[in-house]
């Protein structure tokens, strides 16, 4: 490990260690006065407010330039998008009640419940009631009271999220922690570790394990935070990030046979050997749950069970009705291999366009009728030509988190044995190019002195 | 003498040995949806028990639950009594231990 290294995590460690010791300025205000929502925040803070109603974490969407087929000039993200994943978005799917089920039973769903807003200052709204509406304590309290951040309906019948704006929460603040991340990124795609599959417990995430939290790499810059490149990720704060940089270099190994990969191998595919969640949905199939509401019918695995598949990723995305998902080629001369985790969603397309429509979940989940969901979410977004028929659409979801301690890397008879993880073929390369890199010649000697200093 | 106290704890470790694997391997394991009536944690903070009413069944079951990870979730009120939870957990001794505490809810 570098001295560089060992630097970054000894001031991660002592940063931690000062952060949970120190309390925020303005506690002792705090705890006097009350918490009357952002406007104490910007007491402090002045134009925070104001700032963070432009970040992809309140807009959902943004503009995207990556990605074909869209329009450049409009804005994309979990507001507005299609996909099988996710049948449905934040306009369709706004949260509601849904109808009461056979039972009698209703519950309140929707894709923008965890907005950090109160749904009267909805996703994308602006203005001094938008500012005012904004959930700081969700993200930045430690001592927030999950159990008061929940959907009612107000005197008038309309549906609000409620919020924990205690004096205890706001006393409590400071940089946002896993926790506070993972409260709503753990429950994407229809419940815990659904979606991307990846788990930030210590025992999983190789960063979390040495002190490191979200935000260490993720690193805010006036609210708006940097992402890296998965294909099915679109919106984004216009800051990108990767693995090389303040921790890493771009010759980060002591091993230089490891190093000269790094100009064709993404770090995530050696050190992110598994991936988790859901690998394949059908929405055109709800199935009864014991409580007697309907769930889209989903095949899923632990957060690490899932092997990867690994293609060329020149950060340009694919984006047709049956396929979204990595754009390169080995000889483009941008394109590195990364790892994906694959997912087929099945769900109703539009025969007269082509196009994949979306549902409203309410109908479905009260009586599994997807059907009803399609034409609920087409008078929503006001189409009126359409024929549904069922289809299945392919997506690769970037695989870039719950990355491995160095001795669960792989290593080069991982990709390089017969029975590797890389099909060369599949990755362009001729029959013979492909038996060369498969020949034992290029590993054999390195691994068996490994293995004899561990044995 | 000392040949048969070896041959006697030798007998000892096997039977101790065969009765701890015969509990293991009778562990039997339950998945299971329901609605949390009650969350009670452990003086310790180290474990926690939860009565969930069983969705199909109707019937109450005590689940121990000891994982980090859950039993924050019970301390900041992420998970409360009236959530739904998806959960597997090992039946044995008259004990149901969590291996997995999960709400059903997501978006």
């Amino acid at each position: 490990m570098s001295g560089k290294i060992i630097a970054i995590l000894m001031g991660c460690t002592l940063l931690s260690t000062a952060v949970q010791a120190k309390e925020h300025p303005g506690k002792e205000k705090i705890l006097k006065d009350g918490y009357q929502g952002p406007k104490t925040c910007e007491k402090c803070h002045p134009g925070k407010a104001a700032e963070f109603l432009k970040t992809v974490h309140w807009k959902h969407a943004s503009k995207v330039d990556h990605v074909d087929n869209i329009n450049p000039n409009e804005e994309y993200g979990m507001k507005n998008r299609i996909y099988t994943m996710c049948n449905g978005n934040d306009i369709v799917n706004n949260l509601k009640e849904v109808p009461p089920n056979a039972l009698g039973k209703t519950k309140f769903t929707g894709c923008n419940t965890c907005h950090p807003g109160d749904h009267t200052s909805d996703v994308g709204s602006t203005g001094p009631q938008a500012e005012q509406a904004i959930d700081c304590l969700i993200c930045h309290s430690t001592k927030y009271d999950f159990s008061k951040r929940k959907p009612v309906k107000d005197s008038n019948g309309k549906v609000v999220m409620t919020q924990d704006r205690s004096t205890e929460a706001a006393a409590n603040v400071g940089r946002p922690t896993i926790k506070n991340c993972m409260v709503c990124h753990e429950a994407a795609g229809g419940g815990a570790m659904i979606k991307r599959g990846f788990s930030m417990a210590k025992d999983a995430e190789v960063h979390v394990t040495k002190g490191i939290i979200c935000i260490d790499c993720h690193q805010v810059k006036n609210h708006k935070f940097p992402t890296g490149r998965d294909p099915n990720n679109w919106a984004h704060d216009g800051i990108y990030m990767t693995c090389v940089g303040e921790c890493h270099s771009v010759k980060p190994h002591s091993d230089a046979d490891y190093n000269r990969h790094t100009a064709k191998i993404a770090c995530q595919t050696c050190h992110i050997p598994k991936t988790g969640g859901a690998f394949s949905k059908d929405f055109t199939k709800w199935e009864k749950q014991s409580n007697g509401f309907y769930e889209p019918s989903t095949l899923k695995r632990e957060v690490n069970e899932t092997a990867p598949v690994y293609a060329w990723y020149n950060l340009t995305v694919s984006n047709t009705p049956k396929f979204i998902g990595p754009k390169g080629s080995r000889t483009d001369g941008k394109s590195k291999i990364y790892p994906f985790k694959i997912f087929q969603g099945k769900a109703y397309f539009n025969k007269k366009n082509g196009q994949l429509l979306s549902m409203d979940f309410a109908p479905p989940i009260a009586n599994g009728d997807s059907l009803a969901g399609v034409a609920s979410a087409a008078k929503i977004l006001g189409i009126k030509d359409y024929e549904p028929v069922p289809g299945w659409q392919t997506i690769y979801f970037g695989s870039n988190h719950q990355v491995a301690p160095k001795n669960k890397a792989l290593i080069c008879a991982n990709c390089h044995a017969l029975n590797g993880v890389l099909n060369f073929k599949e990755l362009g390369y001729s029959p013979k190019e492909a038996e060369k890199l498969t020949n034992p010649e290029l590993y054999f000697e390195k691994l068996l002195k490994l293995q004899q200093e561990n044995e | 003498m000392k040949k048969i106290v070896s041959v006697v704890m030798l007998l000892a470790v096997m039977v101790v040995s065969t009765v701890a694997f015969v509990q293991t391997a009778s562990a039997e394991e339950v998945k299971m949806v329901g609605t949390i009536s009650k969350i009670e944690m452990a003086a310790d903070g180290k474990s926690a028990t939860a009565i969930l009413k069983d969705s199909k069944t109707e019937e109450s079951v005590t689940i121990i639950v000891s994982d980090e990870l859950t039993l924050d979730k019970f301390k900041d009120k992420r998970i409360v009594e009236g959530d739904e939870i998806r959960c597997k957990f090992d039946k044995a001794d008259g004990k149901n231990s969590s291996k997995m505490f999960k709400k059903t809810a997501g978006c």
